[in-house]
C-alpha cells in the first residue's frame, strides 16, 4: 500500500531530475552554464531553447502518451502483451502521415500530417479490435500483426507512388524514431491531439478497472461497453497517431511502461494509468538520452534502441504467459 | 419491498427461440432457484431479468418500471449479477476485486468513500473473508473464489441478486454453504435472489420458490415441495426419480 | 533465360553494336545521364535514367522529358536496341551482369569527386559516344571556369555546412559537394573521412558556420525533411547566410560542376563581411 502511494511522487521526482539533466548533454557536446561565456552562451542560449528543450518535452508528451495508451490497450484487452506498435495503432499512424507527406497535403497544410496520422491510427486500431473481438490474447497479437502488415504494404505502396525519388530513403530512416532537431513548430502540432488523447485516456480507468471482472460482469456493474470501445480508440488514435506523426515510429514503451509499474500498484488497472504516463515518459527520455551520448558517428535512432531494448522483454513476457497457460 | 415482474417474455436468437412467453412475479424475500437441463435457456432468461439481455418480447419491470428504461448506472446499484465460473483476470488483492462491486455507487476520479469502506469490510467479515483480504485473488480456492465473487455482488447493497450457477463446480460441502448464504440474503435480509442451479436437492432443501424451465418455456413456478415431483422431473430431464421425505428435510432419489 | 534466347539476342545485338558512333545510347546511371546529356543531341538517346527527369538542373531536366526513360531493368534497357549502354559501378548489378552476358557494348564509368577525376571520366565517354571533340570543349570550358572561380576566393576560406534537414545526408569530404565547395572559396565544416558524418542541427550550430549550404531535391516540399530543413532556430542565428543548391546536380562528377563552383565562389563573394562574433 505505502509502495504504490510512493510510486507517483517517486516518478515525478525522478522525470524532473532527469527532464533537467537532459538538457545538459547532447551530439554538440556538454552544454555546462558555468562554463559558458559571451558568444558561446548566447549559442548554447539558443540550442536549450530552441532544439532540447521542444526535444525534451516532445519526450515527455509521446513518452507519456505511449506508455498511457499501452496501459489503457492492456486493460481494455486484459492482455499484458498489447501496445500500440504490435496492434496496427503506429503503423496506421505512419501510413496517414506518409500520404500527407508525399501527396503534398502537409506541405499546404501543416495540420494535415497529425490529422492524417490519428485517421490512420484510427483505421489501424479499428481493424486490429475488430479482427481479435472475443478472441483471446493470440488472436489479438496475430490480428495486430496482419493488420501491421496490411499497412506497412500500404506504407510501401505510396512510397512507390510519391513524386518524389527520395521518398523510400527518407521513410526508413523516418520509421525508425527520432526526437532529433525537432522545432517548437512540430511540438505545436502534435500537442492538442496528443493531450485530447490523453484526456480521454485518462477517463476510462473506472470502466477498466470493472473490465478486471470481466466484459459480461463490467457491463452488469454499468459499465458501457461500446463507449469504453470508442473511447480507447479514440483516445489512442489521437495520443499515438499524432505523436508517431512527428517521432515516427518508437515501439515497446506502451510494452514495458505500464509492466513496469503495474505490480507496485497492486495490477489495478485504474491505478497503473497514471504511473504508467510517467514511466512512459521517463523511459522515452531516458532512451533519448542515450541514443545522444552514445560515441557513433551517426545518431542511434530512438526506435532502433527502443527496439532493441524492448522486444527481448516481448519475448521474455511471451515466454512467461506459455509457461502458465501450457 | 422489491417487485420483479416478467411478462411476455421471449427471446429469439436467429431462427431458435431460446425464451418463449416466461411470466412470473417475484419479490423481496425469495430464493428462486431455476431448474432445468442444459440449453432449457436459464443463462438467457436469468440474463433478461438483469437487464443485460433485450427481449424480442414482452419486459422486466423492476418495482413497475422497464428495466430498459432505467440507467445503466442506477440499475447497477439496484440488482447484482454474477456469470457463471466469475473470475479476476488480473491478479488483484481479494478487498480491491471486491471493491469492484462499489462501482456504480462511485463518483467521478474519487475513491471508496469512508461509508462504502465500512460496508466493505462488513461484507468480507459476513462472507467469511477477512483472512482472506490480502490475498491475492487468482491464488483462491474455488470455494474461496465463490465466497469473494459472491461478496462483490453484495457490497454494493442490492436489491435483486441474480446469480448464474452459483454452485457449479464447488464440492457438496461448500455447495450447500453457497445455498444457505443465498436463502439467508433472502429470507433474513429481505432481498430478491434469483438463482439457476443444477442441484435438484439443493433447489427443494434451500430454495423458497422454483422455476422450472425447458425449452425456453416455463414447465412449473412454486414452492419446491409443490413443484418437485417424479412427473416434473421426468418431464424436465427425462429421468426416473422419486421424491422422499416431507418438505424441509426431503431428498430427490435418482433411479437411473 | 534460354539458351536460343540468349543466342538470338547476341545476333540483334551484334548487327547493331558495329557503328563508331553509337546513336542508340542507354545510360542507367543519373550522372553518365548528364554525360551524355552534355555530349551528344538528344535523338541519339535511346534512354535515360527516370531520375534524369525529376533531379538536377532545370536545364537537364527538361531535356530528358524529351527522351525516353528507363528504370534500371534488363528487359527495358534490350528492347530498345541499345548499341552502347552507359553505367555506373556501384546500381543495376543485375542488369549490367546480364547486358555482359549477351554482349551489349557497355561502359562502366566511375563515380569521380575531383576536377582530375572529371576531366578522365569526361574524356573516356567523349570517345565512346564518338564526340571527342566536343568532350575537349567540355573540359576547357570547365577550366575555364575554375580560373575564374580562383580569382574570386577570398584569402581565408568561408566556414561552410550542407545541411537539408537530416543529420545523416550531411555530406562529408569525399564528396563532389566537398570539391565545388573548396573551389569557390569555403570549407566544408563536415569535411570528415567517410563514414562518419551525421550531423544534427546542434552540432550544425556548434561549428559554427557562415554559410549553410541547404540542398534542394525535386519535390522538396514532399519530404519529411523539407519541415525540418527550415527550423526556426536557423532564421535566430546571427549571421548566418543560407543559401539553396539544387542537390541532385551537385552530387555528380561531370564538367558542369565547375560552373556550380563559380556560382557559388560569386555568391559567396557578395556576402556582406562578417560581423563580429
Amino acid at each position: 500500500m505505502k509502495k504504490s502511494r510512493a510510486l507517483v511522487p517517486l516518478l515525478s521526482v525522478l522525470l524532473l531530475v532527469v527532464a533537467s539533466l537532459s538538457l545538459l548533454p547532447g551530439r554538440a557536446g556538454w552544454l555546462l552554464p558555468w562554463r559558458l561565456t559571451g558568444s558561446d552562451a548566447e549559442l548554447a542560449r539558443l540550442i536549450v531553447w530552441e532544439l532540447r528543450i521542444p526535444r525534451l518535452l516532445l519526450a515527455l508528451l509521446v513518452g507519456a502518451a505511449l506508455g498511457l495508451a499501452g496501459a489503457v490497450l492492456q486493460g481494455l484487452t486484459r492482455n499484458p502483451l498489447a501496445e500500440p506498435g504490435l496492434l496496427g495503432v503506429s503503423s496506421g499512424a505512419s501510413l496517414g502521415a506518409v500520404i500527407a507527406i508525399y501527396s503534398g497535403f502537409g506541405a499546404a497544410f501543416a495540420l494535415a500530417v497529425p490529422l492524417l496520422g490519428f485517421a490512420g491510427a484510427l483505421l489501424g486500431t479499428l481493424l486490429t479490435l475488430t479482427l481479435a473481438a472475443g478472441g483471446g490474447v493470440l488472436s489479438l497479437l496475430l490480428a495486430g500483426a496482419a493488420v501491421s502488415g496490411l499497412l506497412l504494404a500500404g506504407t510501401a505502396l505510396v512510397l512507390n507512388l510519391a513524386p518524389n525519388p527520395y521518398a523510400a530513403y527518407e521513410i526508413s530512416h523516418w520509421m525508425m524514431g527520432s526526437l532529433a532537431d525537432r522545432s517548437w513548430n512540430q511540438l505545436a502540432l502534435a500537442a492538442p491531439f496528443v493531450l485530447l488523447g490523453i484526456v480521454i485516456l485518462m477517463a476510462t480507468g473506472r470502466s477498466l478497472d470493472a473490465l478486471s471482472l470481466g466484459e459480461q460482469q463490467a457491463a452488469s456493474l454499468g459499465v458501457d461497453l461500446a463507449r469504453l470501445r470508442r473511447q480507447v480508440l479514440f483516445g489512442t488514435a489521437l495520443a499515438v497517431g499524432a505523436a508517431t506523426a512527428v517521432t515516427g515510429t518508437i515501439g515497446f514503451i506502451g510494452l514495458l511502461a505500464p509492466h513496469l509499474v503495474r505490480a507496485r500498484v497492486g495490477h489495478e488497472p485504474r491505478r497503473v494509468l497514471v504511473p504508467a504516463a510517467l514511466m512512459g515518459a521517463l523511459l522515452l527520455l531516458v532512451a533519448d538520452i542515450v541514443a545522444r551520448l552514445l560515441p557513433l558517428a551517426q545518431e542511434l535512432k530512438l526506435g532502433v534502441l527502443t527496439g532493441l531494448t524492448g522486444s527481448p522483454f516481448f519475448l521474455w513476457l511471451v515466454w512467461k504467459m506459455k509457461e502458465r497457460t501450457p | 419491498m422489491t417487485r420483479l415482474v416478467a411478462k411476455g417474455l421471449a427471446l429469439r436468437r436467429g431462427s431458435r427461440d431460446i425464451l418463449r412467453d416466461i411470466g412470473f412475479s417475484a419479490q423481496g424475500g425469495e430464493f428462486i432457484a431455476v431448474v432445468g437441463p442444459n440449453g432449457a435457456g436459464k443463462s438467457t432468461l436469468l440474463a433478461a431479468l438483469a437487464g443485460l439481455l433485450q427481449p424480442d418480447a414482452g419486459a422486466v419491470l423492476l418495482d413497475d418500471a422497464p428495466l430498459a428504461a432505467l440507467k445503466p448506472r442506477e440499475l447497477a446499484r439496484r440488482r447484482a449479477w454474477l456469470p457463471q465460473n466469475a473470475r479476476c483476470e488480473w491478479p488483484l488483492r481479494v478487498e480491491r476485486m471486491v471493491a469492484l462491486g462499489l462501482a456504480p455507487r462511485l463518483q467521478g476520479f474519487g475513491d471508496v468513500s469512508v461509508e462504502d469502506q465500512a460496508r466493505l469490510d462488513a461484507v468480507l467479515a459476513d462472507c467469511d473473508l477477512a483472512a482472506q483480504r490480502d490475498q491475492i485473488v487468482t491464488t483462491l480456492s474455488g470455494g474461496e473464489l465463490a465466497r469473494a465473487m459472491l461478496a462483490r455482488a453484495l457490497v454494493a447493497d442490492p436489491e435483486l441478486l441474480i446469480v448464474d450457477e452459483p454452485l457449479a463446480g464447488l464440492d457438496p460441502a461448500h455447495a450447500w454453504d453457497a445455498a444457505r448464504r443465498l436463502r439467508a440474503l433472502a429470507t433474513e435480509q429481505g432481498r430478491l435472489v434469483i438463482a439457476s442451479i443444477h442441484d435438484i436437492n439443493i433447489a427443494l432443501r434451500r430454495a423458497t420458490r422454483v422455476l422450472a424451465l425447458r425449452d425456453g418455456r416455463l414447465l412449473a413456478d412454486g414452492t419446491p415441495a409443490t413443484v418437485l415431483d417424479a412427473v416434473l422431473l421426468q418431464q424436465l430431464f427425462g429421468v426416473v426419480a422419486e421424491v422422499r421425505g416431507t418438505a424441509g428435510g426431503g431428498y430427490v432419489d435418482f433411479a437411473c | 533465360m534460354s539458351r536460343p534466347l540468349v543466342a538470338s539476342l547476341l545476333l540483334l545485338c551484334a548487327l547493331n553494336a558495329t557503328a563508331a558512333q553509337p546513336h542508340r545510347i542507354v545510360s542507367l546511371n543519373f550522372c553518365t545521364d548528364q554525360l551524355v546529356m552534355a555530349l551528344v543531341p538528344p535523338q541519339r538517346i535511346a534512354s535515360l535514367t527516370w531520375l534524369a527527369r525529376t533531379d538536377g538542373a532545370a536545364e537537364q531536366r527538361a531535356l530528358a522529358q524529351r527522351v525516353p526513360s528507363n528504370r534500371g531493368s534488363a528487359e527495358e534497357v534490350l528492347a530498345s536496341r541499345p548499341d552502347l549502354v552507359l553505367a555506373g559501378r556501384y546500381t543495376t548489378m543485375t542488369t549490367r551482369q546480364l547486358l555482359g552476358r549477351v554482349g551489349v557494348r557497355m561502359l562502366e564509368v566511375d563515380a569521380v569527386q575531383d576536377w582530375d577525376g572529371i576531366r578522365r571520366t569526361t574524356r573516356e565517354v567523349a570517345a565512346a559516344v564518338g564526340e571527342v571533340a566536343r568532350g575537349e570543349a567540355l573540359i576547357a570550358r570547365m577550366d575555364a571556369q575554375l580560373a575564374e572561380a580562383a580569382t574570386l576566393r577570398a584569402s581565408v576560406p568561408l566556414r561552410a555546412i550542407g545541411w537539408s534537414g537530416a543529420a545523416e545526408d550531411v555530406p562529408g569530404e569525399d564528396t563532389v559537394f566537398n570539391t565545388i565547395l573548396v573551389t569557390a572559396g569555403a570549407t566544408n565544416i563536415a569535411a570528415r573521412p567517410v563514414g562518419s558524418s551525421g550531423f544534427d542541427l546542434e552540432e550544425v550550430l556548434r561549428a559554427r558556420p557562415r554559410v549553410l549550404l541547404r540542398g534542394i531535391a525535386y519535390n522538396e516540399d514532399r519530404s519529411l525533411r523539407s519541415g525540418v530543413a527550415d527550423h526556426p532556430v536557423l532564421r535566430a542565428l546571427p549571421g548566418l547566410a543560407i543559401i539553396d543548391y539544387p542537390e541532385g546536380a551537385w552530387a555528380c562528377g561531370v564538367p558542369a560542376a565547375a560552373g556550380y563552383a563559380l556560382q557559388l565562389a560569386r555568391t559567396l563573394r557578395a556576402l556582406p563581411a562578417e560581423a563580429a562574433r
